[in-house]
């Protein structure tokens, strides 16, 4: 119920941008916008206003977000950390490609700001995650946790 | 790498035949010749089940030896993995094994959007819409992890590309990961599903006005949008001769390609009706 | 200038001189100064190399009768691939080591497919057709004389094997070109080309090589003409990146810019990246490596979809020259010396390639 409200707003925050997006449109670069997939509060309420979080940096050496990386948010002024964990552009054989560009909130430390995903998450992003998290440093791995259904 | 003949003029003209064939008193040889040609539509009909068997039409990249040596890899793999016949429009359940989940199989469901690519690359995408969210994936058709391919339901929708399902509302591209496969008699020719979809209001990912699309309801677009796909069309490209031919495989050549693993391909489905379990026939239902 | 010369000495009559200052002048007559030569030392002198003849006959209708064809045909087939020395036949008691340098073959790069290994990996591969190869010719080190001589001293001298591929007509060809062949006996081919070997990994003539000359999961070099664009602008040629559609920008979007400096170095340095002939040279792609090789059409798959040249387009395929990927294991020596029959397996695949008709693959949890 409260999954396909959110997919109403952000459909409607879509529709009055009227103007033709083409396949290069679909990565991710500062100031995408992006859509919350978790149930911490501060991604409820963006996505709940119609102002879903932009993309203000990518984590990575292209600025070209890819599945997996580490995003910074502006959401509700705040700046927070994001994980990618759906998107719209191609992807490679057996991995799934989403109709949006999802994001889960993470703390610094890796740990998420929700409790509960309520989309599918690629099975490819527990490789990814792993590889991601280092010993000493942030563990992304607990996002998989949270996950309710892997495609 | 369409059809020259489509399937219901070759069974319009398989009936003709064997009318004529029962009306006259027939001599050896034309009986000897009749079934020749009966052969040689059947061999004909693989292009429509197997259609990755054909190679790709650009002059450039063609070689025999080489499409030989494809066409053989093809069919080892075929005695491993059954893919069954699907078109574009089928709802499929593939189930592949998955790295990332610690040796466990993957199964998804979704309806068949595209399907392409000539012999060990061909490929198709399969979409579905789970927990409210549109997922597609893209599978290849001779990939060794792939363990099953089922065809819930067999069908095929007006357009060679469903790409426009990605546009349209959630309900046409939502089914049930539950579903059970809907057997149908032997024999019975692929029903055509003459379902219309209704798309979203723009923007989209395509301008789908100018692609002549059949699967779609009105549009409901300015009358400029019209005006401009009518100027932009290409009516004249299938009057075009030689297009056609540079992008079709000619008739004889698609005969001596399907001649060649016919046997081993008909093997092959006998094997797998050998297999099948016998079950009940079940009335197509909805489902979501 | 000689009579000038002449008279001045003639007033001071220094008689004695004269003659000698004559003779001298005689000499000055001729223009001192010397015309500059592109090179510092003199041109080299190219020499075409041996076999290079006529190779095609002028077509002529010689109106032979079909007996006479028939005729001619016997007599080719009589006259050629007689006594042809057989793979078990050839033997040599050198072993192999990795400073011997074995033939080359000529194949033919017939198109591009996807292998998957056994991790689940797909990897792209080029199939190269090992062609019907023979040993023509071979030139003895001392013999060989390159088409550019040689100044400094060369240490461990290659010989050279001629070897031929692709049967062709010997009556398309002309007499100079068919003569090549007489001496190894074998049918005149359509593709001749030398490979430097050393003289302990000769072949003798007329023997044949097969695509078990090389072994999987070795690597190969691989060298072919690249495809032939034409004339080609600098983005294509070069990559630049042109310059923008818009902003004032007239006539000038696909073009190169600035070729040079002014001051002291104003002029255009050699080897400046400008438009010109792009594609048809000769490019050796290195260190590829065979995952599969089919013994029954002479296959070879190769990694990579990168090979120089259209499909169906003749390469040439060597033993790496990579360090690092040097082989390990002895290599078939001067080339595989056994017969081909039904016990041999159709393909020989490389240990990470999955095989079409193996099993699914399961992956292993952790």
């Amino acid at each position: 119920m409260l999954s396909s409200c959110l997919m109403k707003q952000t459909c409607s925050s879509i529709i009055f941008r009227n103007f033709h997006i083409s396949y290069q449109c679909l990565e991710i670069q500062k100031l995408t916008r992006l859509r919350v997939v978790d149930n911490s509060e501060i991604g409820k309420q963006a996505m709940a206003e119609g102002r879903p979080p932009r993309c203000i940096h990518v984590y990575n050496k292209t600025g070209v977000g890819r599945i997996g990386d580490k995003v910074l948010v502006a959401i509700k002024g705040e700046k927070k950390k994001a994980i990618l964990v759906g998107l719209k552009q191609n992807q490679k054989p057996n991995v799934p490609k989403f109709d949006s560009n999802n994001i889960v909130l993470i703390e610094d430390d890796g740990s998420p700001l929700g409790t509960r995903i309520h989309v599918p998450i690629p099975t490819i992003l527990r490789t990814i995650l792993k590889e991601k998290t280092q010993t000493k440093g942030a563990d992304y791995t607990k996002l998989l946790s949270i996950a309710s259904r892997f495609v | 790498m369409l059809p020259v003949l489509t399937r219901n003029s070759i069974t319009n003209v398989c009936k003709g035949l064997r009318r004529f064939s029962s009306a006259l008193p027939k001599s050896d040889t034309e009986v000897s010749k009749l079934k020749t040609e009966k052969l040689k539509r059947e061999i004909l009909e693989f292009r429509h089940a197997y259609p990755e068997f054909l190679p790709d039409p650009k002059i450039e990249f063609r070689n025999k030896i080489r499409e030989k040596l494809e066409r053989n890899d093809m069919v080892a793999r075929r005695t491993q993995v059954d893919i069954p016949e699907f078109y574009v429009g089928s709802i499929l359940a593939v189930t592949s094994s998955d790295r990332h989940s610690g040796g466990k199989s993957n199964r998804f469901v979704g309806i068949c959007i595209y399907r392409g690519g000539c012999g060990l690359r061909a490929e198709f995408i399969l979409r579905n819409v789970i927990d409210h969210q549109g997922i597609e994936v893209l599978y290849q058709m001779y990939d060794p992890s792939l363990q099953k391919v089922e065809v819930l339901r067999l069908e095929k929708r007006l357009d060679d590309k469903l790409y426009y399902l990605r546009d349209a509302l959630p309900e046409y591209s939502t089914f049930d990961p539950n579903m059970e496969a809907e057997l149908m008699p032997e024999g019975a020719p692929v029903p055509v599903n003459p379902i219309k979809v209704k798309l979203k209001p723009r923007p989209w990912l395509e301008r789908w006005e100018r692609q002549n699309l059949q699967g779609v309801q009105d549009l409901e677009l300015p009358e400029k949008f019209y005006i401009k796909a009518a100027q932009v069309a290409t009516p004249w490209e299938k009057y075009d001769l030689m297009k056609e031919y540079m992008r079709t495989i000619p008739v004889e050549e698609q005969t001596e390609i399907f001649s060649e693993v016919q046997s081993k391909l008909q093997s092959l489905e006998i094997d797998r009706k050998k297999l099948k379990r016998k079950r009940v026939i079940v009335k197509p239902t909805k489902l979501a | 200038m000689a009579t000038s010369l002449a008279n001045i000495f003639h007033k001071c009559s220094v008689t004695s001189l004269e003659n000698k200052f004559l003779t001298l002048s005689i000499t000055c007559s001729v223009p001192q100064t010397r015309k500059k030569s592109m090179f510092p030392f003199p041109p080299p002198r190219l020499r075409n190399p041996t076999w290079f003849t006529k190779k095609n006959r002028s077509k002529s209708d010689e109106y032979l009768t079909p007996e006479n064809r028939e005729f001619v045909k016997e007599v080719v087939q009589d006259t050629y691939n007689k006594n042809l020395p057989l793979a078990q036949d050839i033997t040599t008691n050198v072993e192999w080591t990795p400073k011997l340098q074995r033939t080359g073959v000529i194949a033919r790069k017939i198109g591009i497919y996807p292998l998957w290994m056994k991790d689940g990996k797909k990897v792209a591969t080029t199939l190269l057709q090992v062609l019907d190869n023979h040993v023509i010719h071979y030139y003895p080190p001392e013999e060989y004389q390159p088409v550019r001589k040689i100044r400094n001293r060369v240490y461990n001298k290659k010989g050279c094997l001629l070897i031929g591929a692709e049967e062709g007509d010997p009556t398309a060809f002309t007499k100079e070109y068919c003569g090549l062949f007489t001496e190894s006996g074998v049918m005149p081919k359509k593709i001749l080309s030398r490979f430097f070997v050393s003289p302990d990994a000769t072949l003798p003539l007329g023997a044949s090589i097969n695509a078990l000359h090389f072994q999987v999961g070795n690597y190969v070099d691989v060298r072919g003409k690249t495809i032939d664009r034409g004339f080609q602008g600098v983005m294509k040629r070069h990559g630049f990146k042109g310059m923008p559609a818009s902003h004032g920008v007239t006539k000038t979007h696909r073009r190169g810019g600035c070729i040079g400096g002014g001051g002291e170095k104003g002029r255009v340095w050699p080897g400046t990246k400008m438009p010109g002939h792009m594609g048809n040279k000769f490019r050796v792609a290195k260190g590829l490596k065979i995952y599969r090789i089919n013994t029954r059409y002479n296959v070879l798959w190769v990694s990579g979809q990168a090979i120089p040249g259209e499909t169906n387009s003749i390469v040439y395929v060597y033993d790496t020259k990579l360090p690092l990927r040097a082989p390990t294991k002895p290599l078939p020596f001067p080339t595989y010396l056994q017969e081909l029959d039904e016990s041999m397996p159709e393909d020989v695949y490389d240990e990470s390639v999955h095989v079409f008709s193996d099993p699914t693959i399961f992956f292993k949890g952790e």
